[in-house]
């Protein structure tokens, strides 16, 4: 006499199973809760940094998914290259808002940006910027936009700052020609003007790959400038530090080599440019590794052994956009974009960066969901193959490591 | 004003040199092929790999690796002429303009996205042919440049004879004027065909292989050259090797002397590809085919 059929036995053994690990697991059963990213993971756009923060992004759901998920449902991310151009972002978060999607975070493009804020502002979706700087994203005070990353004027103005107590008198800048570059060359001037300091705008397009007639030219006028500042995000900043090195321009002891948008955090910033990036100095997103607390230090662990690479402080920013848009979820109790916002509105998260806290204020215009503590310092490399994290910390004063503001280089 | 009008001029000549093997590859195909390669930028970028994974993985010195790198694109040409190209030769095919641009349109996109993939997003650079620059009074010019110049210049002479002075180089400017007169007289037109589109794909490859010590290598590196090389292949008169020679090196010098002297400073960079595209328009106004042009046919 048999006691059980076959199928019976197995629906009781599955049910089993699933007692036993539900408790340990519960989320995996559950219905995930849609995130959207955006951001380039194709040309023309920024595809190495879109990459990164895509590593980043998933290492977090990963992990928040291992202790359970949000609210007992797993996070599910749908990724959405951008290719770097506002037609695609648009068409992005178009599909992102027809699947439903909680919150969207991600973005390196200002300019892209600036098109997804307008699609998520007519469907009321939180949209949480990672890494775009333009100060106009948070100017627009759409209730949906959120940042993580500090703006061109919370960077550019301590960049200034930094060029005026430094002493430089004549600044050449090579800008790209988008809203980030552009954003942060307007704030540059305005500080610059302010301490006397002459400037000099060259603008450049992305994809372009030989700058030597400039660098040329700015090298020949006169009076030579003191210093020469790269905004420029893309990886055709390996170009024109190699150029302006070569050439003999900067960095040398008249001139000095500032590259800001953070390719020169990348390790191919030592195989692009190896020596010439010696003496380069450049803007972290990061808080000092002195200051990282045990989830900064614990995300580097798993980055690195994950990826063979130590992560930018645009992954730690990735990282922690999906900590935030968790936390914020969980606050709200619910997956409805205005519960959503209104948590985050009020939401105290810790990450990988410090305590996230969005501001309220509308005045400077752009401090309007801005984290106002994004952290941004001024490291100079002072040897070959150096990492970002190692580097002797110039500016602010409050985090730096040197007694100078900038090491001149020996002739 | 002197120096720099030189150093400018010099910079630009170099430049010149690179572009002008990109666009004699391009002539090549089109002279033979009667087709616009639009994947030649993706070739490009291919030769740069090779060249690239020829010195670390092979560990052969980067002169060599530039021989490497044009041996491996020419065979990734000769596969893709056989696989994607041969269709042309029949009368499958009644739209073969259009089929043409659609593959290689297809081969650039193919490649440049197979590229992220296969070498990841992140930029790299092999080493130098020689490190260091030479400095004469204030005229600055790397060695890697002077490097990257002269190989390109004595490949350029090298094809130019290899198209005059061997029996294969007669053979495809025979198959350029007339399949059907080559046929007559014993020339294989289906393995010219085939010669042409791997030559001009090594010629491509080459280049992108010169020219990555000095401006890195990423997947979308052969993305502008291409379009300059089309302007090249018009300017110099299409289906002309030396026309595209020419054209490669006036190209170049006219772009380092444009954005050397334009009276803007801030836009003269952006405006680079105008000074091209401006030398293009007189040309074509002072000689409608061309410096070098001569009446061409399409696909018999």
């Amino acid at each position: 006499m048999r006691l059980f059929k076959r199928s019976e036995a197995l629906a009781a053994g599955a049910g089993l199973l699933a007692s036993v690990s539900a408790p340990r697991i519960p989320a995996l059963a559950a219905e995930p809760i849609l995130l959207g990213w955006v951001g380039p993971l194709s040309p023309p756009g920024g595809y190495a940094a879109g990459q990164e923060m895509k590593w980043a992004a998933q290492l977090a759901v990963d992990e928040i998914n291992a202790k359970g998920g949000v609210m007992g449902r797993p996070l599910k991310v749908l990724y959405e290259d951008t290719k770097g151009t506002p037609d695609q972002g648009t068409a992005a978060m178009e599909l992102l808002a027809t699947r439903h999607v909680t919150a969207v975070f991600g973005e390196f493009h200002s300019s892209v940006a600036l098109a997804e804020s307008q699609v998520a502002h007519k469907y009321g979706i939180p949209f949480l910027g990672t890494d775009v700087w333009a100060d106009k994203l948070t100017g627009q005070a759409y209730p949906e936009f959120f940042r993580v990353c500090p703006c061109n004027s919370l960077i550019y103005t301590m960049v200034g700052k930094w060029a005026a107590a430094a002493g430089f008198k004549n600044a050449a800048i090579m800008q790209e020609a988008t809203d980030y570059g552009q954003g942060a060359v307007a704030v540059l001037s305005d500080i610059f003007k302010q301490h006397n300091i002459g400037v000099n705008v060259v603008t450049v397009e992305l994809n372009q790959q030989d700058f030597s007639p400039e660098i040329l030219r700015l090298m020949n006028t006169n009076p030579r400038p003191d210093i020469f500042m790269v905004i420029v995000a893309g990886a055709a900043a390996y170009n024109i530090i190699r150029d302006a090195c070569n050439a003999g321009f900067a960095p040398t002891a008249q001139t000095a080599l500032y590259s800001g948008g953070g390719p020169a955090l990348e390790k191919e910033l030592w195989e692009n440019d190896g020596k010439c990036a010696v003496n380069l100095i450049t803007e972290d997103v990061t808080l000092p590794k002195s200051q990282w607390n045990s989830i900064g230090k614990k995300f580097e662990a798993a980055f690195v052994k994950q990826f063979k690479r130590a992560p930018t402080g645009t992954a730690m920013e990735s990282y922690d956009s999906v900590g935030v848009l968790a936390a914020a979820i969980g606050e709200a109790k619910s997956t409805d974009h205005k519960a959503i916002i209104s948590a985050m509105e009020h939401l105290k998260y810790t990450g990988a960066r410090g305590t996230y806290t969005f501001s309220s204020n509308h005045q400077p215009a752009w401090a309007f969901h801005q984290f106002m503590s994004a952290p941004v310092m001024l490291v100079q490399y002072s040897e070959l193959n150096q990492s970002a994290d190692v580097a002797p910390i110039l500016f602010p004063r409050d985090w730096a490591t040197t007694k100078y503001l900038y090491a001149r280089p020996t002739a | 004003m002197t120096e720099y009008f030189l150093l400018q001029a010099l910079n630009g000549l170099v430049t010149g040199l690179i572009y002008a093997l990109i666009a004699a590859g391009l002539t090549i195909i089109f002279s033979v092929l009667k087709i616009v390669n639009f994947g030649h930028g993706a070739l490009y970028m291919m030769g740069g790999y090779a060249g690239y994974y020829a010195i670390h993985l092979l560990g052969v010195p980067p002169v060599i690796a530039v021989f490497v790198a044009m041996a491996a694109v020419y065979v990734l040409g000769i596969v893709f002429e056989f696989l994607m190209l041969r269709p042309l030769y029949s009368n499958k095919i009644d739209r073969k303009d259009e089929y043409a641009i659609i593959v290689t349109f297809a081969l650039f996109m193919v490649l440049e996205n197979a590229a992220i993939v296969a070498f990841g997003p992140f930029n790299k650079r092999p080493p130098s042919f020689a490190e260091g620059a030479v400095h004469v009074g204030t005229l600055t010019i790397t060695y890697d440049r002077l490097a990257a110049a002269g190989m390109a210049a004595l490949l350029l002479i090298g094809i130019s004879l290899f198209m005059q002075r061997t029996s294969i180089g007669q053979a495809l400017d025979a198959v350029s004027q007339s399949r059907d007169s080559a046929a007559i007289i014993g020339i294989d037109a289906k393995r010219m065909y085939a010669v042409a589109f791997g030559l001009g794909a090594a010629l491509a490859g080459g280049a992108g292989a010169l020219i990555a010590p000095i401006f890195s290598l990423s997947p979308t590196m052969g993305d502008l050259p291409s379009v300059q090389a089309y302007v090249i292949v018009v300017l110099g008169g299409m289906g002309s090797v030396p026309g595209s020679i020419v054209g490669g090196i006036l190209l170049g010098i006219v772009e380092g002397l444009g954005i050397g002297f334009y009276p803007d400073p801030n836009r003269a960079l952006v405006y680079s590809n105008a000074f091209g595209a401006l030398l293009l328009i007189i040309t074509l106004l002072v000689r409608p085919t061309g410096l070098f042009g001569r009446a061409h046919l399409r696909m018999e």
